[in-house]
């Protein structure tokens, strides 16, 4: 696992950075969510801008075997538009909330992508031929005049510069009243869910003009509205079985076998609260923010506001891990419900064998926590060491009294930086992390 | 958790915060706003027990001073237990009041405000004993509060109210707050903090709402002398009683109702609500201008509204429910309840600053719930008060039709 001595430890090292290095950040380019696919060869990201940018991993170069391939720009398209909903007066941000890749079947690869209201299946398509020699057209695509024509000749297929063509081929629109804030595609391959505030709707990817509600939690009248969802996902095994986490930070486990509407959840996962932790602010910080899925199957990791909590899907009464992310926060509570830091969603990933997991924090700084050594790190994604294959040093934060060298203050740590998006590759140690308008990429080293 | 910050500047910041979110692009973000409003009922809850607590400190005084007796409060308990509530309704170790022995000596005026304070609290923990199913019993024997009864907190054996146990749990005071004059006896109890209460209405709470508070004082002594065993379900008050006991200077927790019109974005159906707020200093007096006056309800019932005067923590729940109110806690003439004037908190508070009848203005008109907390007006021409804490207490009056006739945005 990462760590700062050498032995089997992971050492992180700083791969490349993309985006402005401007420090005025351009809202439209703060990154809102990041996602390897199946195969770790494609990364896409989605900004508040209603871009998608997907980056490919160039092939491995044999001789320069030091260092994995690079990402690359694949392809950039606008994926959604602001949009305004005359009936309720509401403008509907472009922001990409979520994107979620398909497992790859033929040459193209397909992706999900939402705002808070509409989600869009994408195609992303190569083109490296086009047809050349028509008879009743140009070069250039101008018709001639058929008069002019006088042999006959077959087109052919010649290769041309590469073109990544991105086009949208269902648009699933209309069906939730509130905010979208997640997307999961069935292991099935056929079906995927998404879930706004209250409601959880399953969808067939060919049909875009009806959904099914599987789970709804909205009162009969507003006023007693306690919860809601902030996050769901289908299990990445059994194709009956999701979940969903909540503002109070429950988990439920829902089959859809039992009932067509999962209103009743077959585990509800809950910790009892600590009472001594009790402050004005419990409700927000025990609020979920991230729920994942082990690869496995077996586990799942939820986020809330200070810590990361490992379930297993056999025990329902309590996490079987729980990892403090910044604990020196809770001190701090109520300047950062001032500055709203206490609303940020954190989410968090497990990388590829299950063993360690991954989130974000402020200050550019993200942590990892190994399960089986019980050890963790924080490091920081800074432009400092923007050097390739320079290995990053762990970072600590003192909570209070003497500060050591090098560490951090907590009251020096940037709350404007903050990562909230991270990726881990499925298959190999390279993991992505989104500041505010960049993408850091970073890789263990290699020897 | 050490808070820089009081109760008030929390509520004033939480409103900024909600109002604000009005106007963010995007359209406004249900789970950000619920989560505030948590945050501004804490807030409130504690705001209220520290009104409490110098309300009952005040009392204290008023009683040394008249009884020159030591106080009897560390040994009686009054597990008022509404009728059909378990036994085990929680202790209120800080909210003891004397024994009956001098009950009869004591300052009638300080004595019906203590009952309601009493009452107020007791039904407030009933309702989070209910809410939360904690699975211990709570005896409620002065034995046990020494013991410590076990509970489903750590230890902690009194389920103090829910404002209370919003201290800090390490001890550290928040500005303002006097809740240790409160236990004269046993040292201050560790906090088991129920999580504060829930907009959530299905709880079988309607019942013990509605029972707790006819309790009448009276039976206090009685049951104060059965303080060993887990109190007997209290007599059914009579009504009269209860309205007498109403016109006592009254300085805390009066619940009105008021009206809210809630647009369902799902079904485009228009319905009415009726909503608890805290009246907050709505003197029982016998004018009760501030009923009279205030807002032009959109028929505020008070019937229902008054069953809920006594909870301030809990009003949320109370919203819809129909309680066929026997408390008729209700000023005589039962003129609809308005936001107390601001006046008549200054009366009591003088030394409190301008922003505190602000807030406690801006509580009576937030108190209903969430649908209060998030509201919207794309229809109504008046613009809302800015709620930046500075709130003009007539302002806050004067727009509070625009408030009650607001279209919740969801």
């Amino acid at each position: 696992m990462a760590g700062a001595g050498g032995g089997n430890d992971i050492q992180w090292c700083f791969s490349q950075v993309k985006g402005a290095v401007d420090d005025d950040v351009a809202e439209a380019d703060i990154i809102s969510t990041v996602e390897f696919n199946y195969s770790g060869e494609l990364l896409a990201t989605g900004d508040k801008g209603g871009r998608v940018v997907i980056f490919q991993q160039e092939q491995e170069n044999k001789i320069q075997s030091h260092s994995r391939g690079e990402y690359n720009v694949y392809s950039t398209f606008q994926s959604h538009e602001p949009e305004f909903d005359y009936l309720k007066s509401l403008e509907i941000e472009e922001k990409i909330n979520k994107i979620r890749w398909l497992p790859q079947k033929n040459a193209a690869q397909f992706l999900l992508s939402t705002n808070d209201k509409t989600i869009k299946l994408w195609k992303i398509s190569e083109r490296d031929k086009r047809p050349e020699g028509y008879n009743l057209k140009e070069e250039d695509g101008r018709y001639r005049d058929p008069t002019t024509v006088t042999t006959l000749r077959v087109p052919v297929f010649r290769p041309m510069d590469l073109m990544v063509e991105a086009s949208p081929r269902r648009i699933f629109a209309n069906a939730h009243t509130y905010h979208i804030n997640s997307i999961s595609i069935n292991s099935d391959y056929e079906t995927y869910l998404s879930a706004d505030d209250l409601r959880i709707n399953l969808w067939h990817l060919e049909i875009t003009d009806r959904s099914f509600n599987i789970v709804d939690i909205k009162p009969a009248n507003m006023e007693e509205l306690t919860e809601v969802i902030t996050a769901a996902e289908f299990h990445p095994n059994s194709c009956n079985t999701f979940v969903y986490s909540s503002s109070k930070g429950t988990i439920r486990l829902c089959d859809m076998r039992a009932a067509a509407l999962c209103d009743r959840h077959s585990k509800l996962f809950e910790e009892p609260e600590d009472p001594s932790n009790r402050s004005f602010f419990s409700e927000i910080i025990s609020s979920i923010s991230d729920v994942k899925f082990s690869h496995s199957g077996r586990y799942m990791m939820t986020r809330d506001y200070l810590s990361v909590k490992i379930w297993d899907l056999n025990m329902e009464n309590r996490p079987v891990e729980t990892y403090q992310v910044h604990e020196y926060l809770r001190s701090k509570l109520c300047s950062l419900y001032e500055n709203d830091c206490i609303f940020d969603k954190f989410e968090c990933c497990w990388n590829g064998s299950d063993s360690v997991v991954m989130t974000g924090s402020y200050n550019n700084f993200f942590r990892m926590f190994d399960r089986n050594t019980k050890r963790d790190i924080t490091l920081e994604a800074s432009r400092e060491n923007n050097k390739p294959r320079t290995v990053l040093k762990p970072r600590k934060v003192c909570a209070s009294g003497k500060r050591k060298k090098d560490e951090i203050s907590v009251d020096s740590l940037d709350f404007n930086k903050k990562i909230l998006h991270t990726a881990w590759h499925p298959k190999e140690n390279i993991i992505a992390v989104a500041t505010t308008n960049n993408l850091y990429i970073f890789q263990d080293k290699v020897n | 958790m050490e808070c820089a910050l009081d109760a008030q500047s929390l509520i004033s910041i939480s409103l900024r915060k909600i109002h604000s979110s009005r106007t963010q692009r995007g359209g406004i973000k249900l789970h950000k706003n619920l989560l505030v409003s948590y945050v501004l009922r804490n807030a409130r809850q504690l705001y209220l027990s520290e009104r409490y607590a110098e309300l009952y400190r005040r009392q204290q005084q008023q009683q040394q001073q008249q009884q020159q007796q030591p106080p009897h409060h560390q040994h009686q308990h009054l597990p008022y237990a509404a009728p059909g509530m378990p036994a085990n309704a929680a202790d209120f170790g800080p909210l003891q009041l004397g024994g009956g022995g001098d009950a009869e000596a004591r300052e009638p005026v300080a004595r019906h405000q203590l009952h309601q304070l009493h009452q107020l609290h007791q039904l407030h923990l009933q309702q989070q004993l209910h809410q939360h199913q904690h699975p211990a019993p709570r005896s409620c024997t002065a034995a046990a509060v020494v013991a410590g009864a076990p509970a489903g907190c750590a230890g902690a054996l009194s389920e103090l109210p829910g404002c209370a146990a919003l201290q800090p749990p390490h001890g550290a005071p928040h500005r303002g707050q006097h809740l240790e004059p409160l236990q004269p006896g046993p040292a201050p109890l560790p906090l088991p903090p129920p999580a504060p209460a829930t907009l959530c209405p299905r709880d079988p709470r309607v019942p013990a709402a509605c029972s707790a508070p006819s309790a009448p004082p009276g039976a206090a002594p009685s049951t104060v002398a059965a303080s060993s065993q887990p109190a007997s379900p209290a007599p059914s008050s009579s009504p009269g009683f209860y309205r007498g006991a109403y016109p006592a200077p009254s300085d805390f927790g009066v619940h009105c109702s008021s009206q809210t019109t809630v647009l369902d974005l799902d079904t485009h159906v228009v319905t009415t609500v009726e909503n608890g707020y805290l009246h907050q200093d709505c003197c029982a007096s016998a004018h009760c201008p501030c009923c009279g006056q205030g807002a032009p309800g959109p028929g505020l019932a008070s019937a229902a509204g008054c069953k809920r005067k006594y909870y301030p923590g809990q009003e949320e729940e109370d919203d819809d429910e129909e309680d066929a109110g026997d408390l008729g806690a209700e000023p005589p003439g039962g003129a609809p309840f308005a936001p107390c004037k601001r006046a008549r908190f200054e009366d009591f508070c003088p030394d409190s600053s301008p922003d505190a009848s602000n807030i406690s203005n801006l509580i009576s008109i937030f108190g209903s719930g969430f649908s209060g907390l998030v509201s919207r007006q794309p229809d109504s021409s008046e613009q809302p008060p800015p709620l930046n804490g500075q709130l003009c207490a007539k302002q806050a009056l004067a727009s509070l039709g625009a408030w009650t006739r607001a279209i919740v945005a969801f």
